[in-house]
């Protein structure tokens, strides 16, 4: 993340930049996203036509916003944030989801009081876990609520903080706290569901 | 002794994963944190168990979601770069004008900033 960083320390006048040096900068820095987005729109929209088309309408929208995007801000969370909005706006409109009402949500509450002793089953889950295939965890991940999903993925796959992910997604920190710790949770006990189902399938077999 | 303040287990426990994501609000705190699991063996293997776990689901989903573009894709935003290049900001003297697309492409307006600023007027 780093690296990327490094690729804008470039100063840019946005004021005196002509329509070229914006077109070339804007291919330099933003194309270099297409296939994390693409990896990004696969696993909200769940199907190749849908992202290929919702990545084409974010870099559409960002190419004609990028005068709004300010060079050395962090660009592919700019990405990131066109995208989930062009998605919820757009593709999510005629989807009739189970909606998890807020009251669900509520940003402490999660946290159920943690104690010493309530942890010590979960090493087996754990260890199950070592031989789950590539196809169950895109399957754990689509199964799950989009707002949880949408809250791992951009945490744990792409590596963006509370803050960045609650301007990316449009809700406070402490909602997408309350999701990534919820979806996570799920996730982990989805995939052991994966890896339980595995291994009985195996008649138990594996050493 | 350190004069670090000392905080209770279950003041730890709740803001574990806020350590774990290097979400703590100041730098103090990591220090109020690694302070008590310098003195508490249980809270530090809860916490170490607990990051192990979420590790190990990042690395699972890192290497699980590496789809690439597909190429056409990629034409595509080139060729609708180069198009959107073509209509847009087409500056000349002091005004600017604009062209803004629907979202399917079918429709589109031209706005100049002279023209946007007497319809402001007007309703003024």
């Amino acid at each position: 993340m780093d690296i990327d960083a490094g690729l804008e320390v470039a100063v840019v006048d946005r004021a005196t930049e002509s329509p070229a040096q914006k077109k070339a900068r804007f291919e330099r820095d933003a194309l270099a996203y297409t296939s994390q987005l693409y990896a990004a729109a696969l696993r909200y929209t769940k199907n190749t036509q849908d992202a290929q088309d919702l990545v084409q309408d974010t870099y559409a929208k960002a190419f004609v916003a990028f005068h709004q995007f300010e060079p050395g801000t962090n660009l592919k969370a700019w990405l990131y944030r066109i995208l989930t909005t062009t998605f919820i706006n757009t593709y999510r409109k005629d989807q009739r989801r189970p909606q998890l009402s807020d009251g669900e949500l509520e940003d402490w509450q999660i946290f159920e009081a943690a104690s010493h002793t309530s942890d010590q089953g979960r090493s087996a889950e754990d260890v199950a876990l070592d031989g789950i295939a590539d196809g169950d965890v895109k399957d754990a991940l689509a199964a799950m609520p989009e707002d949880f999903r949408m809250a791992v993925y951009l945490a744990d796959v792409e590596g963006f903080s509370y803050k960045e992910i609650a301007e990316i997604v449009g809700v406070p920190s402490g909602t997408v706290m309350s999701r990534l710790h919820r979806g996570r949770k799920l996730l982990r006990e989805s995939l052991a569901e994966y890896a339980k189902e595995r291994g009985f399938n195996r008649g138990g077999s594996h050493v | 002794m350190s004069d670090l303040q000392w905080v209770s287990c279950e003041q730890i426990m709740p803001a574990l994963v806020l350590f774990i994501d290097h979400e703590l609000p100041t730098e103090s705190e990591y220090q109020v944190f690694e302070f008590h699991f310098q003195n508490c063996p249980p809270c530090l293997q809860t916490m170490e168990h607990e990051r192990t776990a979420i590790e190990f689901m990042q690395n699972l989903l890192r290497n699980t979601c590496t789809e690439q573009a597909p190429e056409g894709l990629n034409e595509r935003i080139l060729q609708q770069t180069q198009m959107l290049a073509g209509q847009t900001q087409v500056e000349f003297f002091s005004q600017t004008t604009i062209t803004e697309f629907s979202f399917d492409g079918t429709t589109s307006i031209q706005v100049t900033q002279e023209f946007t600023q007497e319809i402001r007027h007007d309703f003024n």
